[in-house]
């Protein structure tokens, strides 16, 4: 895999639209030595990727990994005037749908890069595999089915893209035909929600918020904040070998090492009941970690997955140091303990099906409860 | 006579050891022998104990941390006897037989070996205990807080830094940082608390406040308030044991401050690591079954659990053919 270690130094650095509630700038802090006591390079602090940056470059850019400052300034512009779920429809239903709007979520200024993914050099994920592409359509079939009598198939709205109206489908009480991890439009039990609706959203390789890293001299504790209290914990073993095979993990089982100065991590054991892009069991992450200086880390992650993709990928990101003792980080993932949300949905679920055996209410399946309507899942 | 036995014994068993070897290396290509933990220094290289590893404890705090005799099942009911030490183990666990009781325990509380209730708290701890299956945290697989999280029967993991250490627990992944330097507290209450570290000589002291008030303290019901405030102190007995005390205050719920005391031992065998126990998605059954359009357990009636046990004697079972003829 041709490494292409680190970006340079000295872009554009001036943040010309704050468009978050959070503190970006990048803390120095004293005492903070280049190496440990036991003369590690020291990657120890609170972490965070401050830039917005698309995942996958956009085709007109080619291979062109930097943005100009017109293009991000552009792109900073087109996401203040998007109305997001801040659109008004009329259709109360709808409005209510589009909960977390812009206030409740922060967003990052656009970062100097056109993509998250720096290989291919194209920086677009590698085409799926044949099998995937049949797994992918499977499920897509799965859940337009469960959608098919609702406003959103009847409107053609972008939820039901690929899909069309119809009659509740027979197969709506079916057991679907894969383990899910997404939304769909049936609630017979925790098993129809998303990940995330049931606080396991936390999944490996994670790019999205602050990462604590406590190091020892035979393991680096990371602690992930990825969002709606879903966060989770890695230990990266500096020694020893993976666990047997038949040893599945939610966030695999990383075994680290230092080549130079760089913290190079494999991560294998990973379960089927967590996926990335829909790579599960089959999934092997390489990732770096190098210091560029007191308050940057460069960060690579190169995924491989032979059942999902025809090749290896890399992501690449720079991430900035958080004040320590601001101690901002959310480090206690909490939202199983206070998920009212999954129970609250199932009794709706049972409710609307109670009123509709009573006369009282529609047809649960003719009612979108999945996509918002707009077409925003829950996405992993 | 016996010298030379000793002596031909052992020589025979290095014979054979030795032939065992040349025999796995042919058939495996890899003879391996057992091999111990990595190489560590008693020391971190800035002086103090290096609690870098793998840790458990090894005792029945975790079922009930005062001194308790053997029960026969996690939950019990009133058996033939009408007597307190003659009950029987119930319906929820009957189905696991010995594996369902309770070992007994001197205890890990210090002095009297009694915790210092307040009478009104010592009244809810009773109403926890007889109703450990609906209120137990653990069970729902919820953060367990400190000092549970200490001393549950799962292994944790310690990273030890110069101003971090980081403790990473296989229960509910969940997982605390002891800040050795300056930091400001949560915004919030927490489930696992606040800590704050420093080196008293060869003893890590670490108060830890800032909790919710939401976890236990063990499987009998012991429980705190949001008021608690905890003293723990890591002593090294050994380089693979710790002695670990903690101090609970709580005026909300105790009379005077009270401690408890146990050793943590490393895990010393070759590859120990901490696999996450995944529990969240274990409890959802427990939590959510009742709520499922078709329910998987048969007996919900509302949102009581009915529990149905249906055992089968297995055939070939020497005592009841017997029994059967």
């Amino acid at each position: 895999m041709k490494r292409r270690l680190w970006r340079p130094l000295g872009v554009a650095t001036t943040l010309a639209t704050i468009l978050t509630l959070l503190q970006l700038t990048a803390v120095s802090v004293d005492g903070q030595g280049q190496r440990t006591a036991w003369g590690d390079p020291n990657l120890e602090g609170i972490w965070l990727d401050v830039y917005d940056t698309p995942f996958e470059r956009a085709s007109e850019l080619g291979g062109r990994e930097l943005a100009t400052p017109e293009e991000r300034a552009a792109r900073d512009q087109a996401r203040m005037i998007n109305p997001g779920r801040n659109e008004r429809s009329g259709l109360a239903a709808r409005d209510v749908a589009g909960a977390y709007n812009a206030v409740y979520t922060s967003a990052k200024p656009a970062g100097p890069w056109t993509s998250l993914v720096v290989d291919p050099p194209n920086g677009n994920i590698p085409a799926l595999t044949v099998e995937a592409k049949e797994r992918a359509d499977v499920k897509r079939d799965w859940r337009l089915m469960l959608l098919r009598n609702t406003e959103t198939c009847e409107e053609a709205a972008p939820g039901c893209s690929g899909g069309n109206y119809g009659p509740p489908s027979p197969r709506r009480f079916d057991v679907a035909p894969f383990y899910n991890t997404s939304r769909m439009n049936r609630h017979d039990g925790p098993e129809d929600q998303s990940l995330g609706d049931r606080c396991m959203r936390g999944i490996t390789p994670d790019f999205r918020g602050f990462r604590r890293i406590v190091q020892g001299d035979d393991s680096i504790a990371i602690g992930y904040d990825s969002g709606q209290g879903q966060g989770y914990q890695r230990v990266v073993n500096l020694s020893g070998d993976h666990p047997p095979n038949q040893v599945r993990l939610r966030h695999g089982d990383s075994r680290g090492r230092w080549e130079g100065d760089t913290l190079v991590i494999e991560t294998t054991n990973f379960s089927a009941k967590f996926t990335f892009r829909d790579s599960g069991e089959n999934r092997k992450l390489t990732e770096r970690y190098m210091r560029i200086d007191g308050d940057t880390l460069a960060y690579e992650v190169t995924i491989e997955d032979s059942t999902v993709w025809t090749g290896p990928w890399t992501i690449r990101q720079e991430l900035k140091r958080q004040s320590n003792m601001e101690n901002r980080i959310y480090y206690e993932p909490r939202c199983h303990e206070g998920n009212y949300g999954l129970p609250a949905l199932l009794i709706g679920a049972r409710l609307d099906e109670r009123a509709y055996m009573e006369g009282r209410g529609p047809d649960p399946f003719s009612l979108d409860t999945a996509t918002c309507v707009t077409g925003l899942v829950d996405e992993q | 006579m016996g010298k030379v036995f000793k002596g031909s014994t052992v020589l025979t068993a290095l014979a054979a050891a030795a032939a065992g070897a040349i025999i796995s290396a042919t058939v495996t290509g890899t003879a391996s022998q057992p091999q111990g933990p990595p190489d560590r220094s008693a020391e971190t290289p800035d002086g103090h104990p290096n609690f870098n590893g793998v840790w458990q404890a090894l005792n029945e705090a975790h079922w009930d941390l005062e001194a308790h005799e053997a029960r026969s099942g996690m939950v019990e009911q009133q058996g033939v006897y009408p007597f307190e030490f003659a009950k029987v183990p119930a319906a929820p666990v009957v189905a696991l037989g010995a594996a369902g009781g309770v070992p007994g325990s001197i205890g890990v509380v210090e002095g009297a070996g009694r915790i210092p209730y307040t009478p009104e708290a010592l009244q809810i701890k009773q109403e926890n205990a007889a109703n450990w299956i609906d209120r137990d945290p653990e069970l729902k697989c919820y953060l367990p807080g400190i000092p549970r999280a200490m001393y549950m029967p799962y292994p944790f993991q310690i990273a030890q830094s110069t101003n971090k250490i980081h403790m990473t627990f296989g229960f509910s992944n969940a997982a605390r940082v002891i800040h050795l330097d300056d930091v400001t507290g949560p915004p919030d209450y927490t489930f696992m608390g606040h800590s704050v570290g420093r080196w008293e000589g060869n003893t890590l002291v670490v108060t830890v406040d800032y909790f919710n008030g939401k976890t236990w303290l063990d499987r009998a019901g012991n429980f705190h308030s949001e008021a608690l405030e905890l003293t723990e102190r890591f002593t090294p007995l050994s380089p693979d044991a710790i002695w670990y005390e903690v101090t609970l205050t709580d005026p909300n719920t105790f009379t005077e401050p009270w401690s408890i005391a146990m050793p943590l031992y490393r895990r010393l065998e070759p590859g120990a690591t901490v696999l996450d126990y995944p529990c969240m998605e274990f409890a959802e059954e427990f939590m959510y079954g009742h709520l499922r359009r078709n329910q998987l357990v048969k007996r919900w009636e509302g949102e009581t659990l009915i529990v149905d046990i249906t055992r089968k004697i297995p055939e070939g079972d020497a005592l009841h053919d017997w029994y059967r003829r």
